[in-house]
């Protein structure tokens, strides 16, 4: 019987994914799948279960809705802080996302060119065993070193499980979003105030948003505090982007910046803080480190706001104005950190200015400044780490002056293409990480993806990665499992669980047990390799046996648990957590005493005197406990102790072209969500935004095609003439035109801005910059 | 027996959809385009870059505003639009011939043809969905970030919605031409 069905797998030969995954199912064929697993697990009627969505970083807390085994809703599950009873347009797409015919239904096997979409369908024993077989290969050709294998992972839950994974392998080489996202505004705040922090939007009166878009780009629990407050109630709000964007349509005042200048915009409110004396003067001399060098500094150079009207294009008038607003609000005045923020080369100097300048204010660890909030424990678990002698250090380490856990993608694969990698890298694991679409020029990772031996790609959907991947393994959807419970800390913390809502569809699996399945299968044979070659482990072996050795080298060991087990073990130290966990998906401690519903839309978490405001009792988790103006250790690696704006940084954009600049909106994110059939109904492709006089004058009209070209690679999109937007700058939303073929509604759809993006890097982290390149345009 | 009417704190709009997204969901309506039930009305920015009119630049989460005095179902030949026992307008589909005499006098222009049901379709407050399961929101209102939307009883003077309607402005649209709404933006 196994035999025949191998023959006919056999049979079914080369053929393209769309056959040989199955994906020519229609919709109601899914929902008959969906229907036959149910009956299969005795459900009927309906029920409601707790679960966190996944369709965005967020995590916001959601109710499912199950008649007879099929999901036919999802709503805001209350109980959670930090979500505060809401579910954004994609989190009510989330149902789509479960029940789209294009998902990956079986482990596949790449069964043609690398990139021509020809895929077999295995087991998933035969894909464990393939990649076995090619990892055994690949350590045994370099020697067991382990880094020659890089693993990647896109922003989730289930990243810890497949980290954990990666510990056990043990390469140097970890990469994820950070490098692409938010690396530099992460440590700029860390290194300055002591952590990136939560931005009490619920209690702030003044706060200057530069290039973050919270009505657009939803992050709770910002969005849903700040914008009940805006307009006149309570909060002033000014924002300062090159775009009028929904968020600007809430502000008292919407400053366009030139694209790339905000460092002197910030540095010029510094100067008129430092200038008129209007800075919080106590919390400076107890709280500021070195604090007249830097007022010095910005004295010196002379950052003026006439001096930074002529770099921003923002009147100086205007500057002035709100750095007297921000101080006289203070310390309820915040300039918001922002996430998706490396822009220019500048980014971590900026991001370092604006924490410095928030903080003039004194608006740092106190109700309605940036705060650090409290925490609920957790119990973790062991994993093992064994050492590997052979494997060697990161590829990478120098591409930036601090390279840490998470890389600088841009770096590694650059180095990878360029020969400059000390020792080959030759395979990727890849867990929910789409680097064809998430990272600056595409030409150049597919060529990265082509060039390795071995790409593995764990996803829910046929990417344009898992297109350039050897072995796709199908992740189910987060409806249909449990991942690691997880405390979020802040103003009001809970500890939040996901649950598993229906059971996975086809050969799906939770990423736990795919981890789980391929350790099984690799663990005893990699260490064969680890015998072969690591002299530490033949002396260990001689010494202890190799039994009591491999247990250190076990890599299954981490997956020994279920997730359920993990999780109830995790929270074992509150009674009756785990239960709560699972039926209201939220936990905190005395929840039950504190929650209450005050109102058709409105709750209370915690009482106001429970609120973790203000924590650090003046002590910053910083080296000196104090805000630091002046990092010297940072010179040595060639980054300036201190923001300053740089020549380097004057940009130039030649005639008749622009300023290319990516972003969100609320009905996407990024190009995960680019198939899903509800969210395109919403907003059908993405469209270049053009400033008017600029498209009249090259007769370009709203929905005309025009071709987008920059020094990498080019793009199709349609145009949206509008004034919302400068006349040499171009802006368009991330995540769309996929090249997939498998992705029925996205392929094609729209223009793709990783292909025409510029790959540079910034000097602190290696983090893409964004915001730096230029394009043309021209009408097709 | 009630009479549901709906407040919107209009100014907490920040037009993400998320209202029209489970709209769509909750009430199956088919993912074809001109096939909604809520909307949000936005209008094209006045001025000329970087000097833009802020105030021109307005979120208007609407729907249909379940008349008390209903043009639609004045002019429906077969009694198929009607006020059911919480004055909500709805829509028969039994009895919708498709005449479309309805969309022509909505001055709202809250209704579109549905192709799953052949009716002319518009808001129900959710009445056969979530009102009938013993919700007591409608699925626009629990989704909403920025809580734009109070639904509830205005003949119940101890509702919230009642209660903010007593203590707060508001204003109706097209008022003037007797339809009474019963849908109320905040100011």
């Amino acid at each position: 019987m196994k035999v025949e069905v191998s023959r006919r797998r056999f049979l079914q030969g080369s053929v393209a994914l769309t056959i040989a995954g199955g994906y020519a199912m229609s919709p109601s064929e899914i929902f008959a799948s969906a229907k036959a697993k149910a009956s299969a697990a005795g459900e009927t009627g309906v029920k409601k279960v707790a679960t966190l969505c996944e369709m965005c970083v967020n995590k916001c807390a959601a109710f499912a809705y199950v008649e007879n085994g099929i999901v036919t809703k999802l709503d805001p599950n209350p109980y959670f802080p930090k979500s505060r009873n809401m579910l954004c347009p994609r989190g009510n797409a989330g149902v789509q996302a479960l029940y789209d015919p294009d998902r990956l239904k079986y482990p596949l096997i790449r069964d043609g060119e690398k990139g021509s979409g020809k895929f077999k369908r295995v087991s998933w024993e035969e894909a464990y065993k393939y990649i076995g077989d090619k990892l055994a290969k690949i350590l045994d050709e370099e020697e067991d070193n382990r880094s020659t294998v890089a693993f990647c992972a896109g922003e989730g839950m289930g990243e810890h499980t497949f980290k954990n994974f990666f510990t056990g392998f043990g390469s140097s080489h970890f990469l994820n979003h950070a490098s692409l996202c938010l690396a530099t505004t992460v440590s700029g705040y860390a290194l300055t105030i002591g952590g990136y922090g939560q931005a009490d939007l619920e209690n702030a009166d003044y706060v200057v948003m530069a290039g973050a878009n919270r009505a657009e780009a939803i992050v709770t629990p910002d969005t849903m505090d700040f914008f009940k407050r805006t307009m006149g109630r309570g909060a002033k709000l000014v924002v300062v982007d090159p775009r009028f964007t929904h968020t600007a349509a809430k502000s008292d005042k919407w400053l366009g910046i030139k694209v790339g200048t905000d460092l002197a915009f910030v540095l010029a409110l510094t100067y008129v803080a430092i200038k008129e004396e209007i800075y919080n003067k106590e919390f400076v001399a107890n709280s500021f480190n070195n604090f007249e060098e830097y007022k010095n500094h910005i004295l010196d150079n002379e950052y003026t706001p006439e001096w930074a009207e002529k770099i921003t294009g923002i009147p100086a008038s205007e500057i002035y104005a709100v750095a007297r607003e921000f101080m006289a609000h203070a310390p309820r005045s915040i300039y918001y950190q922002g996430r998706r923020t490396t822009w220019s080369k500048n980014d971590f100097q900026l991001r370092r200015a604006q924490a410095i300048f928030s903080a003039l204010g004194g608006g740092v660890d106190v109700k309605g400044g940036i705060v650090f909030g409290g925490n609920i424990p957790l119990i973790g678990h062991d994993v093992p780490g064994p050492i590997y002698d052979q494997a060697k250090s990161r590829i990478d380490k120098d591409e930036a002056a601090v390279v840490g856990g998470s890389g600088t993608w841009v770096g590694f694969r650059n180095m990878v293409l360029e020969g400059r990698a000390p020792y080959p890298i030759r395979a990727l694991f890849n867990y929910k990480h789409n680097p064809m679409s998430n990272m600056p020029n595409s030409q150049k990772t597919a060529e990265f993806l082509k060039k390795l031996d071995l790409v593995v790609t764990i996803d829910t959907m046929p990417s344009d990665t898992v297109m350039l991947s050897d072995v796709v393994l199908p992740e189910c959807t987060y409806l249909e499992r449990t991942d690691p419970v997880k405390a979020f800390g802040g103003i009001e913390p809970a500890v939040v669980q996901r649950n598993k809502v229906v059971e996975p569809l086809f050969e799906t699996k939770p990423v736990i047990e795919i981890m789980k399945g391929l350790s099984e299968t690799v663990s005893k044979q990699l260490f064969e390799i680890t015998k072969k070659y690591d002299e530490e482990v033949q002396a260990a072996i001689e010494e202890d046996g190799e039994e009591s050795v491999y247990e250190d080298f076990d890599l299954t060991k981490a997956f020994h648990e279920t997730q359920e087990e993990l999780n109830h073990h995790a929270v074992s130290k509150y009674e009756g957590a785990a239960d709560i966990l699972h039926e209201k998906g939220v936990f905190y401690p005395d929840m039950d005493k504190y929650f209450k519903k005050v109102g058709v839309n409105d709750y209370v978490y915690y009482p106001e005197n429970k609120k973790y405001y203000s924590v650090r009792n003046g002590k910053f988790n910083t080296p000196s406990g104090k805000i630091e103006c002046k990092i010297d250790s940072l010179t040595t690696r060639g980054i300036d102790a201190m923001p300053a704006w740089k020549d380097e940084d004057y940009k130039v954009i030649p005639d008749g072209k622009f300023n290319f600049i990516t972003g969100r909106h609320a009905q996407f994110t990024q190009s995960g969500s680019s198939n899903n059939k509800l969210l395109l109904n919403l907003v059908p492709t993405n469209y270049a935004w053009i400033n008017k006089r600029v498209a009249v004058e090259r007769g370009i009209k709203f929905g005309d095609l025009i071709e987008v070209t920059s020094k990498v690679g080019k793009t199709t999109i349609r145009a949206y003439p509008t004034e919302k937007i400068g006349k040499d700058t171009l802006f368009f939303i991330h995540g769309f035109g996929n090249a997939s073929q498998e992705l029925s509604l996205a392929h094609n759809n729209g223009g793709n801005d990783a292909n025409i993006l510029e790959d540079i890097i910034e000097p602190m982290h290696g983090a893409s910059c964004l915001h730096e390149t230029i394009v043309e345009i021209r009408k097709v | 027996m009630a009479r549901y009417g709906m407040a919107l704190d209009y100014k907490n709009c920040i037009n993400c959809r998320a209202c029209e997204s489970a709209c769509k969901q909750e009430n199956s309506i088919l993912l074809n385009k001109d096939h909604y039930r809520i909307w949000v009305g936005v209008k094209e920015i006045e001025g000329e870059w970087p000097n833009l009119s802020i105030a021109s630049s307005v979120f208007h989460p609407s729907q249909c505003q379940h008349c008390d005095n209903a043009p639609c179902q004045l002019v429906c030949p077969t009694n198929a639009t009607y006020y059911d026992q919480n004055g909500v307008v709805r829509v028969n589909p039994e009895q919708c011939i498709l005449c479309t005499y309805c969309i022509n006098a909505c001055p709202y222009d809250a209704r579109y043809v549905d192709d799953r049901t052949t009716t002319v379709d518009k808001c129900n407050f959710c009445a056969d969905t979530r009102i009938a399961r013993g919700e007591s929101t409608t699925a626009c209102q629990a989704t909403c970030p920025t809580k734009v939307r109070i639904f509830g009883d205005l003949d119940d003077p101890n509702s919230e919605i009642s209660q903010v309607l007593s203590k707060r402005e508001y204003k109706q649209v097209k008022e003037s031409l007797g339809t009474k709404p019963k849908l109320f933006y905040l100011i």
